[in-house]
């Protein structure tokens, strides 16, 4: 026998205080564990957004432009550099990205894997207005536009199509089935997308070949959109690896507004975890209360194993080993409960989130717990070792 | 051999002053079957709890086998329960979640010793509770708890039971039975102080020391351990 079976076997005897003890470690690693499986799907759900929305690259062409002063005088600006990258230059691109991704991910297979969407922007004029035709991959750039709607029509299927923009479409007054002159070439209405708030609403979108040769830019893009599939993927390594080797490009990591929204959840975070900190130091006190409880409920016992040869550490011992049980109890119940609290609270939350379990937050909880469980008895245990035996009898 | 020197126990102060020991000085061989007997009141439990070590005097030396024990610091006085002192009380004081051969051991758990589950029941053995050893103290009648108090007390082989009341919650036969047992301990060269208030029980031992307000009244040798 070791004095921590005496304690499980006084413990078992003693159920419902025990229990009681353990609601105060409980309602603290709930809020806790609520908290932080809450956040946690939030942060899914953000990194879903940034999986949704749009390019994590984009490549445009290296251009500097030049202050030029004469002494204080200002002489304009001078740009320096090409407006386009040529199109070999994509498959150098594609490389550098997919290799960095697989290198993060550790992947071996062969195929692409980034969305790799070159751009050719003209600004030309439709009926004597001015409009901005974008030329595009057609399957590379429906990846990356995934909130692209079709209001009429379809999508764009072959050369000498064109999709158009829902506000360019009322403005240019265009319908399915029309015509658009380019420079000579005339393109077909295919679709007229429904409108997104963005620039697109303003465009023509044609495929990238039919537009270099109607304007004479073969073999040259504006820019390259990006995007590297994964919330793991590492865009700025891309960039780098992209700017370092590649000539005359510009790549840059693009900044999502999820990013923004990732830093506000953070500092919500901060914010539920501080006010969990305060449950669980109110917790605390609870657990104090009812360990004091338990000593006094406890003095002829404690009497009895001090006149039985117990110093006063090994009493401190009884109450640890005590509030290790207490812990464990209350950090199992606590870390169910917090889960099941985030499954409730969770979707109000976040729309349409479902809210994980989390295994790892287990022993997480249980440490909490722990933690929790010993703090509150330190100062009850001390009042324990300054019973008297003698007293401790006679108080009965 | 245990001396004691003028030891007084004052509680409170003042007009709520009470004297529990007024100056009583006190010679036991080792291993005599001590009683010590004495109206309510008349400081006979202050006087064991401060020969055990359990309260200190406010005045006065508590020597045991040349070593003084009144002034000890906690730790030592924890050493002195591990092995030379220990106690039977009227009230058993088993803990209610062990069983009774649980309870026996629990010295040993205390004092870090290999926990020699045959010595524990040999002495519950020799107690007469060798077929109750699973037994918790609420399925136990009085003398049988207190029988594993007993049992408890022996199996650190102290040399000195300190025994309070020991058959105060009993009735005369179950008392009597537990008086032989400290007979035959005695016998064994087991030291015994017991207090009572009880003249059939106290009869049971060698001398009879008789407190009456604080103080020792009187010292009756009896010869041969009394009545049995």
């Amino acid at each position: 026998m070791k004095l921590y079976q005496v304690v499980i076997k006084d413990v078992m005897r003693r159920k419902r205080r025990v229990l009681y003890a353990a609601l105060g470690v409980v309602i603290g690693t709930a809020t806790v564990v609520g908290i932080l499986t809450v956040a946690l799907a939030g942060q899914a759900r953000i990194y879903n957004q940034m999986e949704k929305y749009g390019p994590n690259l984009a490549v445009v062409p290296a251009i500097s432009n030049l202050d030029m002063k004469l002494g204080d005088m200002s002489l304009g600006t001078l740009s320096v550099g090409e407006n386009y990258i040529s199109e070999e230059k994509l498959p150098e691109i594609r490389k550098i990205a997919d290799g960095e991704i697989r290198e993060a991910l550790k992947i071996e297979d062969e195929g692409n894997i980034a969305i790799i969407a070159p751009k050719l922007y003209i600004n030309t004029k439709v009926d004597g207005m001015s409009v901005m035709v974008v030329g595009v991959e057609p399957e590379e750039e429906i990846k990356i536009k995934t909130w692209w709607k079709i209001r009429e029509g379809k999508f764009i299927e072959g050369k000498g199509q064109a999709l158009v923009g829902a506000m360019a479409a009322e403005i240019l007054k265009l319908k399915v089935g029309d015509n658009i002159p380019l420079n000579g070439a005339n393109v077909a209405v295919a679709g007229i997308l429904e409108e997104t708030g963005s620039n697109d609403d303003y465009q023509i979108f044609v495929p990238i070949e039919t537009l270099q040769r109607a304007f004479g830019r073969d073999g040259l893009v504006s820019s390259v959109d990006i995007r590297a599939l994964c919330n793991a993927c590492p865009v700025e390594i891309i960039a780098n690896g992209i700017n370092q080797n590649i000539p005359g490009v510009r790549a840059v990591a693009v900044k999502q507004i999820a990013a923004a929204e990732m830093g506000m959840m953070e500092k919500m975070s901060k914010f539920m975890l501080a006010l969990a900190g305060i449950t669980l130091a109110v917790g605390l006190f609870g657990v104090v209360n009812t360990m004091m409880t338990s000593v006094h409920e406890r003095i002829k016992d404690i009497g009895i194993m001090r006149a039985v040869g117990a110093s006063r550490s090994q009493i401190v011992k009884v109450f640890i080993y005590e509030a290790i049980i207490i812990g464990i109890i209350g950090g199992i119940i606590g870390y169910v409960v917090g889960t099941l609290l985030a499954h409730a609270v969770g979707p109000l939350i976040f729309e349409g989130t479902t809210v994980a379990y989390v295994p790892q937050y287990l022993p997480l909880a249980l440490f909490l717990a722990i933690v929790v469980a010993i703090t509150a008895t330190v100062y009850p245990a001390f009042r324990a070792t300054r019973i008297k035996v003698a007293d401790s009898f006679r108080s009965l | 051999m245990l001396e004691i020197r003028e030891i007084s126990k004052i509680y409170g102060e003042g007009a709520a002053k009470v004297v529990a020991l007024n100056k009583v000085s006190l010679q036991i061989e080792k291993g005599s079957f001590v009683s010590v007997m004495g109206p309510s009141g008349s400081g006979k439990s202050t006087f064991l709890n401060i020969i055990g070590g359990l309260d200190r005097p406010t005045n006065g030396e508590v020597v045991l086998e040349g070593n003084r024990i009144d002034d000890l610091d906690e730790n030592d006085l924890v050493d002195i329960r591990r092995g030379k002192i220990a106690y039977v009380f009227q009230q058993y004081h088993l803990l209610p979640s062990l069983t009774a051969l649980e309870n026996v051991l629990l010295p040993l758990v205390f004092c870090g010793a290999s926990i020699q589950e045959n010595k524990a029941l040999e002495i519950l053995e020799k107690v007469g509770l060798g077929k109750r050893i699973g037994h918790k103290p609420s399925q136990l009648s009085g003398g049988e708890q207190q029988r594993v108090s007993i049992a408890r007390a022996l199996v650190g082989a102290p040399s000195l039971i300190l025994a309070d009341e020991p058959t105060g919650n009993m009735d005369r036969r179950t008392g009597r039975e537990i008086m032989r047992l400290f007979d035959q301990l005695h016998k064994e060269g087991h030291g015994i102080i017991m207090v009572t208030h009880d003249p059939e029980i106290a009869g049971f031992a060698q001398e009879m020391i008789v407190l009456q307000d604080g103080q020792i009244a009187d010292r009756i040798s009896q010869k041969k351990g009394g009545k049995k």
